[in-house]
């Protein structure tokens, strides 16, 4: 039996020790100031809140902590500063992807686990990967187009 | 309010189902969504919870020696989808649910033991007589998913019991046909679904069964339709095809939407129908532009 | 540094920090001492509150009602009229009205006690729909007969007269539903006291709107009380008035509380408690002669606008004046009526009012020709309006009306005509097209006699600083407008700072609203700039200029007459669809658009206008269904209330033609509604067709469509 949850979050260690039930998004945000993840719906629907763990993307606000003990969390604080995160901060930018920028964290996260697996993604396969991200402003297109450009200007990068 | 317990073993969980009467939580998917509290607040529970999300004995998917297949109960949907050891059926239904993140951590146990109506994977499951195990301190059971869920959000789970996996009987159909119809394009509740397979030998309908999902309070299988076709030839079925028809329309009972549900119902079954009827090719039934 | 050019392609401005995740939107903020806040609300559509049954507080928890509003202050939120009051007193009208508000340190124990707050209530019978509303079941909500408000304008001959002339009459009725905002942040709002000021920190558009809301509440001025606007995720109006309903309870709790205290909706309340897009309800008769000609038509629009008045007079008075689209029609008559019933108030949206009566128009025009064997295109162009053609409002178009050049562009690119002649009706794919146009800014001479804007431009040293009013909300205005001055200037837009309004410091250019921002606001900083450019070598000054409406363009407040906007955008846009056989699901095969806005500032930051404008307006037509049962609305999640993803609609072709406008910056004219205001209608005509049948509402999902077709049977 558990007693204290054991996790990582962008390579740090985190013992936690208070309620299981606690959700993953509210630890991000208020316990680890991790404020670059956002919180839309609250039940998974939205994808703002994306983060990564284990290598599969995740919406932390239906993940209690006490699930998370022995993974690698990883927010956007902690893929900004990579290549990679630059490489999709910088496409979004230059391609027109961001508005109100709310769900561009979460986006950026999703781009960022579908690149990873699938480095030169056709626009359908872009517009799936990001299909549980929701966006009110944009309408897609730039953040698809973006995507592609992260991929083309990323190279290897992705390989 | 419940208290939380993390077990590390399966045994340990089984003994906390026991003794607590704990409930599992794995994916997050259901149980936090439903008992949310709000920005900053941690779900709570009128009754015990476990976090099962670590049960190593919960996870894998195998082929067992009889040909069927195991998934245990925590395996995702985006594992289920990517299995090749996985029937079509359930594939297709699993690469359909929810949003890619909640693929990524819902659980086929979670999903069965939810017992929605809109829920994804029951459907196919029931399709394919699938059955699911039961685990307890007192041993395991095997029975009929179909007899498991009782009707929306009820299951026969008893209150010392763990969903452990779900088999898959091995079947190989001559023709097979999956529409889920969700809210929009993707990331959707269903609004309706439909697996059908049927097994034409010599232009004989040897094996015919259809699964409707949303349609009702759950998963709808209608042995008596389905008889109506067995053992008839291909060549009966615009015979047969009406009465067929108005017995499975007698089998659904949707609440809401009931035009569009059976209307819809009606001419996807009756879609496969004349796809058999005129000797498509076998295999997977597509829709036509 | 290189000086930016209008045409440069630019990175926005805000659009690393966002990314990063680094731009701090209300939610992020926190403050030492912060106390939380949640709304205690009516749980009924109608009635009178007979008892509240508080559990004990502990200490450092209190649960703030209007009785907490002192003497000198009145229970009443100052929006257009005073009618919303900050807090219900005996009576409620609405699921969702604030009652009162609970706060304190701890979430756990502020939702603890939440849970166990008892209010009795009375119920009285309610008037839900725009029927009921004019039934006036359960008795008047306002007034003897529910009219909130009203208007009528008219043009031509009086039409008794052009209906005795009429071979035939077409009457029909067309109807629109609630849409929710769905911004993706959820309201959101922080009061604390900052140098002895009550200072909100506010996800908002329109800081200024809340400071002379809510400072009657404390018998203030509006200077006393000071608004930061935030990082805002999204508004599309539904942060207009609405952070009023947030500010004003917060105000009347900090006057005892004085810790700072935070309010954030979660996305069920966000749902279920907030302002949505109008309902409506609008009749046209048209009266035709033997070959379909128009002779005129006489219309009725009804909104529903909930128990409060909001912005709904306003919204009201813009589906009027564009109840006509882009024709010119010889004879008109429409009167509007805002009807009172018991939803939550139904405010601005996008489109504010228009995209209803557009819808309308669209689709009536659409059937008349169908009817008359007509292609909807060809027979719409007829009546185009042209520049210096008389208005629905005796105005006149301003100017050059480019339309048969913007359909030439998508009808050719679309191969239009072609597919129309080729899809047969009823054959499961439709091709369909609409025009629209949106009047840029407040009607008439609202911005003279109403808003009268200021803006200032402040240098020091080789940097400028923009001071206004207006706000960033994701439609890309701090770049538009740091564009405009750096362009004007002639020096590098990394020379132009533009931060988050706050209403201490700068002056009020007026509500981030009606698409005036880049064509008045921008048109201020181009001539702040203008003049800074010619000072330039003075040293560190500032410059500020007040709008100034252009001559010869009257308009009567009184009797809805004149020249209602100065200057329109104008749109056309095409829709290909098919519907599947089995599941009467709709796949967009092809969105083409083309607008004219004047001059676009920042092509890509209108480009992601356009698209997303479109998908917005497909989702209103096809999928975004709220429903109100006995006062409640159905729909609490994102999952029952869905919007597009990215795998709803294919990439859209669009086009800009170059018109530019005369008192724009730049020549710009305003766009972030106009591209809201027409896909639907293209849709549901490319609906129509595939499935051969006239359909007369909107949102159309697969279900709707089958009982559509049943009905047409």
């Amino acid at each position: 039996m558990l007693s204290e949850i054991v996790f990582h979050v962008n390579g740090k260690k985190i013992v936690y020790t208070g309620n299981p039930l606690t959700r993953l998004v509210d630890v991000l945000r208020e316990d680890l100031g991790l404020t670059g993840v956002k919180e839309g719906c609250g039940e998974g629907e939205c994808g703002a809140c994306s983060v990564i763990k284990d290598g599969k993307l995740v919406t932390s606000c239906i993940i209690p902590v006490g699930a998370v003990n022995g993974s690698e969390i990883y927010t956007i604080e902690g893929i900004r500063d990579t290549e990679k995160g630059k490489c999709i901060i910088d496409a979004f930018a230059e391609g027109g992807a961001v508005q109100c920028g709310f769900c561009i964290p979460g986006m950026v996260m999703a781009t960022y686990a579908l690149l990873s697996s699938n480095p030169h993604p056709t626009e359908m396969e872009i517009r799936k990967g990001i299909s549980g991200n929701i966006c009110r402003c944009t309408g897609y297109d730039l953040i698809v187009e973006s995507i592609k450009l992260a991929s083309e200007k990323g190279g290897d990068l992705w390989a | 309010m419940g208290m939380t317990y993390i077990p590390s073993t399966l045994d340990e969980a089984l003994h906390l189902r026991a003794e607590k009467k704990a409930r599992p939580l794995a994916g997050g998917s259901d149980l936090m969504v439903q008992s949310k509290r709000g920005i900053g607040l941690a779900p709570e529970f009128p009754f015990d919870v476990m976090i099962i999300t670590g049960l190593k004995e919960l996870k894998g998917i195998r082929k067992l020696d009889d040909g069927s297949v195991e998934i245990g109960a925590l395996s995702t949907p985006a594992e289920i989808a990517d299995s090749d050891l996985v029937p079509w059926h359930v594939r297709q239904a699993a690469s359909g649910m929810g949003a890619i993140a909640l693929r990524n951590s819902a659980t086929i146990g979670g999903n069965i033991g939810n017992a929605s109506p809109k829920g994804d994977l029951p459907q196919p499951l029931i399709l394919l007589d699938a059955s699911v195990v039961l685990a307890s301190i007192r041993g395991e059971r095997q029975m009929l998913l179909d007899d498991f869920i009782l009707g929306s959000k009820k299951t026969a789970l008893g209150d010392d019991e763990i969903i452990k996996s779900i088999v898959i009987p091995d079947y190989d159909f001559t023709y097979l046909f999956y529409r889920k119809i969700g809210m929009r394009k993707a990331n959707a509740i269903s609004k309706l679904s439909l697996s059908v397979a049927a097994v034409v030998k010599d232009g004989e309908i040897i094996d015919f069964r259809a699964a409707s999902g949303a349609a009702g309070p759950r998963v709808i299988r209608s042995r008596d339709a389905e008889n109506l076709l067995k053992g008839h030839k291909t060549e009966e079925i615009p015979e047969i095809q009406e009465s067929f028809l108005d017995s499975w329309n007698n089998a659904i009972s949707p609440h809401a939407m009931p035009l569009y549900r059976r209307n819809t119902t009606r001419r996807m079954l009756s879609y496969f129908l004349s796809a058999i009827y005129s000797g498509k090719a076998e295999g997977i039934i597509e829709e036509e532009d | 540094m290189p000086h930016t050019a209008i045409d440069d392609r630019i990175v926005r401005v805000d659009a690393v920090k966002k990314a990063r995740g680094e731009a701090p939107y209300v939610a992020d903020l926190n403050f030492p001492d912060m106390q939380y806040a949640y709304m205690v609300r009516s749980s009924i559509p109608r009635g009178t509150i007979d008892s509240i049954s508080m559990p004990e507080l502990p200490d450092g928890y209190w649960f703030i009602t209007y009785k907490d509003i002192p003497e000198e202050g009145k229970n009443e939120l100052w929006m257009i009229q005073k009618d919303w009051k900050c807090f219900a007193e005996n009576d409620v009208k609405y699921v969702g009205e604030t009652i009162g508000l609970l706060v304190g340190p701890d979430r756990n124990m502020l939702r603890y006690l939440l849970d166990k707050i008892e209010i009795k209530y009375t119920e009285q019978e309610a008037a839900i729909t725009i029927d009921e509303g004019l039934a006036v079941k359960g008795g008047p909500i306002v007034g003897e007969d529910n009219v909130l408000c009203q208007l009528f304008v008219e043009k031509g001959r009086p039409m008794d007269e052009v209906f005795k002339e009429a071979d035939s009459v077409f009457e029909e009725t067309i109807e629109t539903g609630f849409q929710e905002h769905v911004h993706l942040e959820t309201n959101g709002a922080i009061i604390t006291i900052e140098n002895g000021k009550y200072t909100f920190y506010a996800s908002a558009q329109c800081p200024f709107y809340i400071r002379k809301a809510v400072a009657g509440l404390l018998g203030l001025q509006p200077e006393d009380i000071v608004v930061k606007q935030t990082t805002t995720g999204g508004a599309f109006g539904g942060k207009e008035h609405f952070p009023d309903v947030l500010c004003g309870p917060l105000l009347v709790a900090e006057h005892k509380i004085k810790k700072p205290i935070k309010l954030i909706f979660d996305r069920e309340e966000d749902m279920l408690y907030s302002v949505k897009r109008h309902p409506s309800k609008t009749t046209f008769r048209t009266a035709l002669d033997k070959d379909g000609n128009i002779l005129g038509i006489d219309g009725v629009v009804v909104y529903n606008c909930g128990p409060y008045l909001s912005g709904s007079f306003v919204v009201l008075q813009r589906g009027v004046f564009h109840a006509n689209g882009v024709y010119d029609i010889p004879n008109t008559h429409v009167k509007g009526i805002g009807i009172a019933t018991n939803t939550f108030p139904s405010d601005a949206f996008r489109g504010f009012g228009a995209p209803q009566t557009l819808y309308a128009v669209e689709t009536h025009l659409e059937h008349i020709a169908k009817r008359f064997g007509f292609d909807p295109a060809e027979y719409k162009s007829r009546y185009f309006l042209k520049q210096g053609g008389e208005t629905i409002t005796n105005g006149h178009v301003v100017e050059r009306v480019v339309l048969p050049e913007m359909m030439k562009q998508v009808v050719d690119a679309s191969d239009y005509f072609r597919k129309a002649k080729e899809y047969a009706p009823g054959s499961g794919k439709g091709i369909g097209i609409s025009f629209y146009n949106h009047g840029g800014a407040f009607t008439g001479n609202g911005e003279q006699s109403i808003i009268k804007a200021h803006a200032r431009l402040v240098k020091t040293g080789e940097r400028v600083r923009i001071e206004v009013g207006s706000t960033e909300m994701g439609q890309g205005f701090q770049t538009t407008l740091r564009k405009i001055a750096a362009a004007t200037l002639e020096i590098p837009i990394e020379n132009v700072d533009y931060d988050n309004p706050d209403t201490s410091v700068v002056p009020d250019s007026g509500p981030t609203a009606a698409s005036r921002s880049t064509m008045i606001v921008g048109r201020l900083i181009e001539r702040c700039a203008e003049e800074m450019k010619e000072r330039w070598a003075e040293g560190d000054f500032a410059v500020e200029k007040e709008y100034e409406h252009p001559e010869g363009h009257p308009w009567d407040q009184n009797t809805f007459r004149g020249d209602a906007y100065l200057g329109y955008g104008w749109g056309c846009c095409v829709v290909e669809l098919e519907v599947d056989k089995l599941t009467k699901e709709v796949k967009v095969t092809g969105i083409w658009s083309s607008h004219d806005i004047g001059k676009a500032i920042d092509e890509l930051i209108v480009h992601g206008q356009v698209n997303g404008g479109i998908v917005q307006s497909l989702g209103y037509a096809s999928m975004e269904k709220m429903e109100n049962r006995k006062g409640h609305f159905r729909q609490s999640s994102m999952s029952d209330y869905v919007i597009p993803t990215s795998m709803e609609f294919p990439k859209q072709e669009w086009f800009l033609v170059d018109n530019p406008y005369e008192w724009g910056p730049f020549g710009a004219k305003g766009m972030g509604e106009l591209v809201f205001n027409g896909a639907d209608a293209a849709y549901i005509d490319a609906l129509e067709r595939a499935l051969g049948i006239e359909i007369h509402k909107i949102p159309m999902p697969p279900e709707d469509i089958e009982e559509a077709l049943e009905n047409a049977q």
